[in-house]
């Protein structure tokens, strides 16, 4: 009898340590696009080849839904365990509390020395508390068409915003279908109208693009009023009138036409660029600065996080760390076109401080004209205020309000949102 | 009815008309299809291009691996239409020949469930799915889908079947038929019209519905074609070449769906069967 | 217990004692799936509605009463979007049903290649919602639309159309759009009814002297009518809450010209995540949709639209 029980529990045993030896992951990316799929695909498979007890399954939602759809499965405790998150939506899937604190993970980890300086605190939107590490890093650049300036006898990009308005003036002229500044009116413009307007101040809080150094809101301030009226202009009279509902695609679209060869935009647009035109046509510049001699651009970034109720965080870990290694986070942005987030790619791979990428090498490297600011994510009316400016600005380019009504409505928001 | 030569001209006129107004659209699809990325934007807008190009529609069976996703959607969508226009068969026939008590109020709670919006319904469908591990399952999709469709269905199958006389079913019973050989035998045959025009209805609504597919499916090689279309919107744009070429793809089971069904729908069946 | 169930819900007053059972038995199914997919979740996100489930609250989700109502009520927006809807509605079913019957009346004598006519004609209903509102937000494009090219080369104007970024225009462009699409729907549905009309009793009607237009509303519509109604009625209540084609379009912009009562709703669940909030639109939709079909029922059962 002893023996038949001994040998019972021995197979069980046996049973077990067989069954329970694949691990399976489930990741969930949020900017999917089928290339970018195929390039995660790739580094899981590289992943898997180094763990063979391990089985990543990549989830891929239509990037419109996206967020709706982890919002969902995360509320749900749907089988998760590496999430991707975007900057605008952190703070929402960290409050429904399914992301993990990273920083036992982070302080034993090497590479955290690597990450670009500032980024991991950029990141730690909510009180402080890194919840992803970052995979990429968007920043907006000022894209030109050389080609197109050449003809109106202008050979190097502007400098200021002052000589980009005249530039873009110059060259427009609606009755041959030719404008300057791409426009963007829809699709959430709060980067673009934020770059024109606060390049007119000098003395923002880096910590809040909506703050100046002393505390105050700069909605009253009359400098951001002249800066509102020139961003007013460039609509008025460098762009088409439809470009009020112009998004993403629509810019990109007047881009490679040649209708508005001026354009402000994030690096994952040259992998576009890059299919449509030819290497001589397009250009990437610094982005032009204000009167006030500075310009404030924000970083944007996605990065992984891990999830509370996840069985496998250690092996989560493992991906994410991973992933962020020089090799393979070259690879990704390379296909994909954000900017690394290690020090060290930047500095062992010529491919992102030359070419095209030097827009933002340079940026990088003059921080006191270039003062990357960050905006108030942690904020819980971070999404709505999105909605919000972009519809009070439409109002405003349709004539229906005054430039000082939206500023004194802007003022209101965030005097109630901040709780000022 | 005889009809005068000018009416013939004047209805061929109407006839194209709507029939432009219906293709310009779809000109412009497959027009794009053809396109190579180059071309897709530029301006004045190229109409008849230099190079036409395949690229789009390899790059949709191979890298994005379309065939999955269109048979997801032909078994998913084949299979929920049937079963929901069998259904309504059997649930309209009876709200058409029958009086009941109760028989305005389910009628009327047809009607209210065609009324919900989607986003109500979004939280609080994920959570009973979700709670019943149902969640990534093509089955479990097919029969929301079936439900999408049923309450439709029905109505309308009601609508088609009132107009068909009971004496040619009673004719048929006193004959020996039992009442579902009469449903089936009689009237089916005489609302064919109706019922092929309901079963494409549900085909159709299933083959591009959206938003519950997105919502529900979560690995790759379940997704139906609907979602892959929408995958080819990104952060960085629309890829415009592939994405006609997917709906290029996809609208051609559903215009062979119609143009078959329309053998249904427009039938000469009727005209002899109700001399009375 | 389930006999006596059917007697009490079935009081049929005609037919053999295996009637009840047979009725019974044939709905059985529709309702069972409809209420369980779609009541039972309807009962959930009524009572969302009175809660504040936003991702915000997560945590701490609770009755709150009355407060989601009270903030659409006192929102601008959502009452834009009302007026807006409205307009929405009336305008795309009143010319989708004339234009989808026209086309159901010129194809229902035969012609030669009419199969093949039917699966190009069509076809519009076949494509996605979203799909149409992608499309033609590119068609209709104020810089490189197919339309205003066409339009600017035949000289029809001098200039584009900024048909969706012109708050004149926006408006009729989605309606514009949403016709195109659901004239297929009428004319399938009205086809297939016309198909049905006994060739005698328009013979009777010549004879007793009716012209075209006589023969069309004695004959013609009222055998139809059953057919009218109903497809009236669903396309109403589908209209109202599809705003696929508008928000491809415009999102509802500019400036909220083309904002529905449901793009209101998926951009509070957009932008706020505020689940409890979209709910309680939802209440309103369909509130006033109930409004709506029990007025449209006492109409069209005043009218004899036969058993309805």
């Amino acid at each position: 009898m002893k023996k038949i029980l001994l040998l019972t529990v021995f197979l069980l045993v046996a049973v077990f340590a067989f069954s329970s030896s694949k691990i399976v992951l489930n990741m969930v990316q949020v900017f999917t696009s089928p290339s970018r799929t195929e390039v995660l695909q790739n580094i899981i498979n590289q992943f898997e080849a180094l763990h063979p007890n391990v089985q990543i399954n990549l989830i891929s939602p239509p990037y419109s839904t996206a967020y709706q759809k982890i919002y969902l499965m995360l509320s749900t405790n749907q089988p998760l365990d590496i999430v991707e998150v975007g900057d605008w939506s952190l703070e929402g899937v960290v409050e429904l509390g399914k992301l993990v604190d990273l920083r036992p993970y982070i302080a034993t980890w090497d590479a955290s020395n690597d990450i670009v300086p500032g980024l991991m605190k950029a990141v730690s939107v909510t009180g402080g508390i890194p919840y992803i590490i970052p995979n990429g890093v968007y920043a907006k650049a000022l894209f030109y068409r050389p080609d197109i300036l050449a003809k109106y006898g202008i050979t190097t990009p502007p400098k200021t915003m002052d000589e980009l308005y005249s530039d873009c003036l110059k060259i427009t002229d609606p009755k041959k279908n030719q404008y300057g500044f791409d426009f963007r009116g829809t699709g959430l413009p709060t980067n673009f109208i934020d770059i024109i307007i606060t390049s007119y101040i000098n003395d923002i809080d880096p910590n809040n693009m909506y703050k100046l150094t002393n505390g105050q809101l700069w909605f009253k301030d009359p400098r951001t009023l002249e800066g509102l009226k020139k961003y007013i202009d460039f609509y008025k009279y460098t762009a088409p009138k439809d470009s009020i509902n112009w998004g993403f695609d629509e810019q990109v679209n007047a881009f490679v036409a040649g209708t508005t060869p001026f354009l402000f935009q994030d690096p994952d647009t040259t992998g576009l660029l890059k299919t449509m035109l030819k290497p001589d046509q397009w250009m990437t510049a610094p982005l032009p600065v204000g009167p006030s001699g500075k310009v404030y651009p924000s970083y944007g970034f996605g990065g992984w996080g891990i999830t509370t109720y996840s069985k496998n965080k250690d092996m989560a870990w493992e991906f994410i760390k991973f992933f962020t290694t020089p090799k393979i986070s070259a690879y990704f942005c390379k296909d994909y076109g954000a900017l690394p987030v290690l020090k060290s790619v930047y500095e062992s791979d010529p491919y992102f401080s030359q070419g095209v990428f030097k827009a933002w090498q340079y940026m990088f490297e003059h921080p006191e004209t270039y003062v990357f600011t960050s905006y108030p994510l942690n904020n819980k009316k971070w999404t709505e205020w999105n909605e919000f400016q972009q519809d009070t600005m439409q109002q405003v380019l349709l004539g229906n309000m005054t430039p000082q009504e939206a500023l004194n409505k802007w003022y209101d928001f965030w005097k109630d949102a901040f709780s000022m | 009815m005889r009809k005068s030569r000018k009416y013939k001209i004047l209805r061929a006129i109407m006839l194209s008309i709507y029939l432009i107004a219906a293709i310009i659209p779809i000109y412009w699809i497959i027009l794009t299809s053809f396109k190579v990325p180059s071309e897709l934007y530029a301006y004045p807008i190229i109409y008849f291009p230099k190079v036409l190009t395949l690229s789009n529609y390899s790059y949709l069976f191979s890298f994005a691996h379309f065939s999955i996703y269109f048979k997801n959607s032909l078994l998913l969508s084949a299979i929920s239409s049937i079963i929901s226009t069998l259904l309504s068969i059997f649930s309209g026939y009876a709200l058409a020949r029958y009086s009941f008590k109760l028989k305005g109020f389910v009628i009327g709670l047809l009607f209210f469930s065609q009324m919900i919006p989607a986003y109500l319904l979004m939280v609080p469908q994920y959570s009973m799915f979700s709670n019943l591990g149902l969640i990534n399952s093509l089955t479990a999709l097919g029969i929301l889908y079936v439900n999408i469709a049923a309450a439709f269905s029905t109505i309308m199958a009601r609508g088609f079947f009132v107009r068909i006389p009971r004496s040619l079913e009673e004719a048929a019973m006193i004959d020996g038929c039992s009442r579902i050989g009469a449903l089936f035998r009689i009237t089916v045959p005489l609302a064919m019209p109706g019922i092929a025009a309901i079963f494409s209805f549900s085909f159709i609504n299933d083959w591009n519905e959206l938003f519950t597919a997105t919502l529900f499916l979560n690995s790759d090689d379940r997704y139906t074609i609907p979602v892959a279309l929408y995958s080819f919107i990104s952060k960085a744009g629309i890829q415009w070449g592939v994405l006609s070429a997917g709906l290029v793809v996809a609208l051609i089971p559903t215009i062979i769906i119609f143009a078959f069904m329309q053998k249904f729908i427009i039938s000469g069946l009727t005209q002899g069967a109700l001399k009375e | 217990m389930v006999r006596l169930l059917e007697r009490r819900v079935l009081h049929v007053r005609r037919g053999a004692k295996s009637a009840p059972l047979f009725i019974f038995w044939m709905i059985l199914p529709v309702i069972l799936i409809v209420s369980i997919f779609t009541f039972y979740p309807t009962i959930n996100g009524i009572i969302l509605s009175f809660e504040n489930y936003s991702v915000f609250n997560f945590a701490n989700i609770h009755f709150v009463g009355l407060k989601n109502f009270k903030k659409i009520l006192v929102d601008p927006l959502f009452w834009t979007a009302l007026w807006n809807t409205l307009w929405w509605i009336v305008l795309s079913v009143a010319f989708q049903f004339v234009l989808g019957f026209g086309l159901a009346l010129l194809m229902r004598e035969p012609f030669k290649g009419r199969g093949i006519y039917a699966g190009f004609v069509f076809y519009p209903w076949a494509l996605s919602g979203f799909a149409i509102g992608i499309l033609w937000s590119w068609l209709l494009n104020g810089q490189f639309g197919f339309i205003n090219d066409i339009l600017v080369k035949l000289r029809i104007v001098s200039q584009s159309i900024n048909f969706l970024s012109d708050p004149s225009w926006a408006f009729f462009s989605v309606i514009l759009v949403n016709v195109w699409y659901g004239i297929p729907f009428f004319a399938i549905m009205l086809l297939a009814a016309l198909q049905s009309i006994p060739e005698e009793l328009y013979e009777s009607a010549q004879i007793d002297g009716a012209g075209t237009f006589s023969r069309f509303f004695h004959v013609t519509v009222p055998y139809v009518s059953s057919t009218i109604f109903a497809t009236l009625l669903l396309r109403v209540i589908w209209v109202m809450n599809f705003p696929d084609v508008i928000y491809g379009m415009t999102r509802g912009g500019p400036g909220g010209t083309t904002n529905i009562l449901a793009t209101y709703m998926i951009n509070i669940v957009y932008y706020k995540n505020d689940y409890s909030l979209a709910s309680a639109v939802g209440v309103f939709i369909i509130t006033i949709l109930m409004v709506y079909s029990v007025f449209y029922l006492q109409f069209t059962s005043k009218h004899g639209s036969g058993e309805f």
